[in-house]
């Protein structure tokens, strides 16, 4: 029986009316088993003697003895050989505006086809999507999606982009290069949404496949990355200038969490940062932090904070600085650096209206970098 | 200060030739080690003193390491029916790890007879086993449990086998309960320091942690937690403790031991010392210094 086949299963279709799924799963897809685990070899490894491998996806480097997974724990060592548990089993499947990655500057008002495999190789503290990222592929349900299948799901359903994101796109990096190649052949665009952090080599070829990165970057001090993201901070500032040089799309997103990483010191240090290292032209979205997983006694980010980071962002001569997750705030828009003309006008993942002709300002014909068509 | 006992016996002669187990020889090494721990006319009467008859006992075992490096079934249904005999209903006792496919590699034939002795992994399909959803949050440790060890056992014992670990430096009976926990891959950076330690000094566990037991019948005591033949010992013993700490602290000596008398460096030389025991003894846990701990030896 083929695989598309098997949604005709009543058990399946069930299943998936009562979970209130899109209607492209219905027609396509029914529930696999928990123990539904691929297995196919892992690329950036190294064999060691004695049957353990050592990972080479991730600045943890995982040295892994035979049986053992890695800290992402959707790889594992099986007798000297390196497999990805995850590749192609989505735990996560759904169309979304491309506001909500957040990505502004990129197929404004397009809808992306976001999925996610469990799995994630940080354990941040302040996690959204714990429940699929911090846990075991068989501690979730599997859908059982090879590349070329997702391909057409969302050519089937109008969405011009595929976004890896929810959890960390980077631990099922086999299956998200894979499709993305596949896309691409089928004018598909891909875009990632990861905490950036990767080793360079991987990185460096995963930038030939997709068309946009967004990169969460969660502090600016490496005492944050160690205590509330279980991470060492200069990877991500070095595949954030990886990106910046390809010829792909970049945006970053900093969560400003209460007293943790708002100073006033650490937001001007970022923005430094960006504006020395990557140019006043990448947008950067400031994100209202809500208390969830392991941070519940920290209260929302107060509006007066952003607006600050906002601010020291603008001094600092960044031209694209958003407010996130306070739908309706002025900063939602994209304002032309140069005549202050609102050449995208959002209300939350909504769009307003969109005042560029050819990526240029209508007003001033000045360039607003981006992806716009 | 009272000396932790940790009671070590060693049964010459329990693993046969052909890697099967001499029962008798077994059982006597347990009515031995309870004897010395308890001080104790026999095992049943040990027991006693430490579960009620209404207890539900989960034994938490390890068999990640596959049949060579496991603990072996004939281990803990030793165990078991010790457990029974003093009083407790083998309904409510149950061997478990964290999955039923590492259970089955290891030798183990599942049970989830709810009327008799259960042997199944978390991942079984009884209501009394799967995770809950709720996360325990301590310290740095945030991770939902298995029901089988925050539900369904009252009281628990952890009989894992002793290893080398390559990143946690050794791994006994305190890292054993990382697998009662969702995400056991999140707490194994810095030597697993402190998280061993932290993980045990949650509610559902040292509420309910009773007794450390580790079979080092054979021990791995290099390039561990999988087995490999050429640094793996067939020591046949048997180590008892009630305190946790301090009985994996006297099975991290004995791994030092092994790996000295075979020319290889000691744990601290590789940078991998076990120091979420000296973390668990900062938090009052146990005893991590020789000082502190009573070994007592005894060879059948």
């Amino acid at each position: 029986m083929k695989r598309r086949q098997f949604f005709k299963t009543a058990g399946g279709t069930a299943l998936l009316a009562s979970s209130g799924m899109p209607s492209f799963l219905m027609d396509l897809y029914a529930f696999s088993g928990k123990q539904n685990l691929s297995h196919v070899e892992a690329r950036y490894y190294k064999k060691r003697p004695d049957r353990e491998i050592e990972c080479e996806l991730c600045p943890r480097f995982c040295l892994l003895g035979d049986k053992e997974r890695g800290y992402c724990g959707v790889r594992e060592n099986q007798g000297g050989t390196y497999y990805t548990l995850v590749y192609g089993k989505l735990c996560s499947i759904h169309d979304d505006p491309i506001e909500k990655k957040p990505l502004f500057h990129f197929l404004p008002g397009s809808r992306a086809l976001s999925v996610a495999t469990a799995g994630c190789n940080v354990n941040c503290k302040f996690c959204q999507n714990w429940e699929i990222s911090q846990v075991r592929p068989e501690q979730v349900q599997n859908y059982d999606v090879p590349p070329e299948d997702l391909v057409d799901i969302a050519l089937k359903y109008n969405c011009p982009v595929i976004a890896y994101t929810y959890t960390e796109p980077i631990v099922f990096y086999e299956y998200m290069y894979d499709t993305s190649a596949e896309g691409r052949k089928k004018g598909i665009r891909n875009v990632v949404i990861t905490g950036g952090y990767i080793n360079p080599e991987p990185l460096v070829e995963l930038v030939k496949v997709v068309d946009a990165i967004k990169v969460d970057l969660k502090s600016f001090s490496q005492d944050f990355y160690t205590d509330y993201v279980r991470g060492k901070l200069e990877p991500v500032l070095e595949a954030i200038k990886i990106i910046a040089k390809s010829d792909i799309w970049l945006e970053i997103v900093y969560l400003v969490i209460p007293t943790l990483n708002d100073s006033t010191e650490e937001l001007r240090g970022v923005c430094q940062w960006i504006m020395k290292e990557i140019g006043p032209d990448v947008p950067i979205h400031f994100t209202r932090f809500q208390p969830m997983y392991l941070i519940k006694n920290l209260p929302p980010t107060p509006l007066s904070t952003l607006e600050k980071a906002h601010t020291i962002a603008r001094e600092e001569g960044l031209h694209y600085v958003y407010v996130g997750n306070v739908p309706g705030h002025r900063t939602e828009n994209t304002y032309c650096p140069k005549c202050q003309n609102v050449v995208v006008q959002r209300t939350g993942y909504q769009i307003q209206k969109i005042d560029l002709i050819a990526g240029r300002c209508k007003n001033c014909s000045t360039l607003i970098p981006g992806i716009w068509s | 200060m009272a000396l932790s006992n940790v009671v070590l016996v060693k049964g010459k002669g329990v693993l046969a030739q052909n890697d099967t187990i001499n029962q008798k020889k077994l059982s006597q090494m347990y009515s031995k080690g309870f004897e010395l721990l308890f001080n104790a006319k026999n095992p049943q009467e040990s027991l006693q003193h430490l579960f009620k008859s209404s207890d539900k006992v989960g034994i938490k075992i390890n068999t990640i390491g596959g049949k060579k490096i496991s603990t072996r079934p004939e281990v803990s249904h030793s165990l078991a029916k010790l457990l029974a005999g003093s009083g407790i209903p083998e309904s409510n006792l149950i061997i478990w790890d964290r999955t039923d496919r590492e259970l089955r590699e290891a030798g183990y034939r599942l049970s989830a007879d709810r009327y008799g002795l259960k042997v199944h992994g978390t991942d079984t399909r009884v209501n009394w086993a799967g995770y809950n959803y709720d996360l325990v949050s301590h310290l740095n440790i945030g991770s939902r449990f298995a029901r089988i060890q925050s539900n369904f056992a009252t009281a628990s014992i952890s009989l894992a086998i002793l290893k080398d670990h390559g990143m946690a430096g050794v791994t006994a009976g305190m890292k054993n309960y990382f697998g009662s926990i969702h995400n056991p891959n999140k707490y194994h950076d810095t030597n697993c320091d402190p998280y061993v330690a932290e993980l045990f000094e949650t509610k559902p566990v040292k509420e309910k942690h009773k007794l450390s037991i580790l079979d080092c019948l054979v021990v791995q005591y290099h390039r561990g937690p999988s087995y490999h033949a050429r640094w793996a010992e067939k020591l046949e013993t048997l180590i008892f403790g009630l305190d946790p700490v301090a009985t994996d602290f006297v099975g991290w000596q004995v791994i030092e031991k092994l790996r000295a008398e075979n020319g290889l460096p000691s744990l601290k030389e590789e940078n991998r010392e076990p120091s979420y025991l000296k973390s668990a003894e900062k938090m009052g846990l146990g005893k991590a210094n020789s000082n502190d701990i009573k070994v007592i030896e005894e060879e059948l």
